[in-house]
């Protein structure tokens, strides 16, 4: 719930000293708060708020097939919400923070131009997926345990390309008495390729090599306008520029085009709710190297049962991905499965106490060149 | 076994019933809010969390957690969601946008202060709590027994 607003670095060891991008980009930030801060809308809605959440979580993992939990499953982890509101004038942000991480994922300056329009400056998650724009970093608000394979963040070997430094529109417009429509677009600078990952900018780290042109969006329908029911359309296209040697050498090419189509639907119907997406991914390389595609999507399938229950089920799979380079590259050649080209899921969740769920989750995975079963325990929460 | 608890679940209604007998929910704003009237739509998206401006000025609602039977008339009359979907629901407008929740109250007295204070600002209170206070206009009623 609402709180004082005190939220300030932890300690300056843990943040890397702002330099390159990051100079012009705060500078940035700070010349917009200033130019907002002098507007007259302002002047007559003196009311601020401040929001301040922590959703965390703790997870055990065991497995055959997969002997080291992989990146993206730290056994502790932090997602850190801050938010502060003064009339129009909105200031956001998420922090993430494992054993392994701490990032500033999202930060955002935003300005509502009229009642659920926002414009934002920043670095944010891009439009286009299903996933991610719903669920964040945070767990606790997340049935499942794992997230889909197509939407993992970049450093956890995804493939599509999740942070946008720039700008970006958010609209919600009604349609009729109840439904509405949901317009979002993104444009900045996407992440480089580098080793074995698509790396995006760094608010507050440095920025090397050539961040090309990101452009995502989507369009979508909401059966009620204030409900979490919508369905719609995605399309995101991505400049990736390979920094290192290995990228270059694995991609025989300097670059790496991506275009992405998506569809997607996240429905509920009384206790049921459905979360499918299915994508389409056009990678453009230098020629003469031939253009590559893959496709990717899933359905996950949750339950509302009687004692704070829900069970859950996900199948995902995936046409192509073995005879792409770009997946190739960004797959991490370790004994642990990496990219997960097929995966069923199943698991239970029990929401035990106010803000509190206990979640079992198994999975059988297939990546490019293994198998493996895994279970999860997880305990995640939100705090206050 | 059956009748027993059925016997139970009556002797409870009855002792709840009276308890609500003759009282009104009803939506209040400050007599200095040029808001005179709101749609039942419009209230829900408010409390939803969602922009509600009136005149350019942009509407702040409050909840009143004074006591259990108003809170769950307005989980059931104003956004029609179970107490943990509501909250849900608030945490994830936190998390996509950072939008801010609504501020709770579990005083009468100092919700209404606060409706006083301030024309911005939208609440709920049993009617009897502000039938005579010259500074509250009340906007509907949301329940009545």
């Amino acid at each position: 719930m609402r709180q004082a607003f005190l939220f300030g670095f932890p300690s300056p060891r843990l943040i890397a000293r702002p330099r390159g991008l990051s100079t012009w980009w705060r500078a940035a930030l700070a010349a917009v708060s200033i130019s907002f801060a002098g507007h007259s809308a302002l002047a007559q809605h003196q009311h601020s708020s401040s929001e301040f959440e922590v959703f965390v979580a703790a997870e055990g993992l065991a497995g055959h097939g997969q002997p080291h939990p992989r990146y993206d499953d730290p056994w502790f982890d932090a997602d850190v919400i801050f938010g502060f509101t003064h009339g129009q004038f909105r200031v956001f942000g998420e922090y993430f923070i494992t054993g392994d991480e701490h990032d500033l994922e999202r930060f955002q300056v935003g300005y509502e131009v009229v009642p659920d329009t926002v414009l934002w400056l920043g670095r944010f998650h891009q439009p286009a997926s299903a996933w991610d724009t719903e669920h964040h970093h945070g767990r606790y608000l997340q049935t499942a345990i794992t997230r889909p394979a197509i939407e993992n963040w970049e450093d956890e070997q995804g493939l599509i390309p999740q942070h946008i430094t720039g700008a970006l529109v958010e609209s919600r417009r009604p349609i009729g008495k109840e439904a509405g429509v949901q317009i979002s677009g993104g444009v900045g600078a996407g992440p480089v390729l580098i080793g074995q990952q698509n790396e995006p900018i760094d608010l507050v780290g440095s920025n090397p090599g050539k961040h090309g042109l990101s452009f995502t969006g989507r369009l979508a329908y909401l059966p009620d306008y204030v409900g979490t029911s919508s369905a719609g359309l995605l399309f995101g296209h991505d400049q990736l520029f390979a920094r290192t040697p290995l990228a270059l050498a694995a991609l025989r090419s300097d670059h790496a085009n991506l275009t992405i189509y998506g569809a997607y639907a996240d429905w509920g119907v009384d206790a049921w709710r459905f979360i499918g997406a299915a994508y389409y991914v056009d990678v453009a390389l230098d020629r003469p190297n031939p253009n590559e595609s893959f496709m990717s999507g899933y359905l996950q399938v949750e339950r509302q049962l009687p004692h704070r229950l829900t069970a859950f089920g996900r199948i995902e799979d995936s046409a192509r991905m073995q005879e792409s380079r770009y997946v190739a590259l960004l797959d991490g050649h370790t004994t642990d499965i990496d990219i997960t080209i097929r995966r069923e899921a199943v698991g239970l969740r029990w929401d035990y106490a106010r803000r509190q769920a206990l979640t079992v989750e198994f999975d059988h995975e297939v990546s490019l060149s293994e198998h493996g079963y895994e279970a999860r325990l997880q305990w995640s929460a939100a705090i206050p | 076994m059956r009748r027993i608890a059925a016997a139970f679940l009556v002797l409870l209604l009855g002792t709840a019933t009276p308890a609500l007998a003759g009282e009104e929910l009803v939506l209040i704003v400050s007599t200095r809010s040029d808001v005179d009237q709101l749609d039942s739509s419009l209230v829900r998206k408010l409390f939803l969390g969602l922009t509600v401006t009136h005149h350019g000025n942009r509407l702040r609602p409050v909840l009143n957690e004074a006591d259990s039977a108003i809170k769950e008339l307005f989980l059931q009359n104003i956004v029609s969601m179970s107490d943990s979907t509501y909250d849900r629901y608030l945490l994830r407008l936190s998390l996509l946008q950072g939008r801010t929740q609504p501020t709770v109250y579990r005083n009468n007295a100092e919700l209404i202060n606060a409706v006083a204070a301030d024309p911005t600002v939208v609440g709920y209170v049993w009617a009897r709590d502000v039938a005579h206070d010259p500074r509250i206009k009340i906007l509907r009623v949301v329940w009545h027994d």
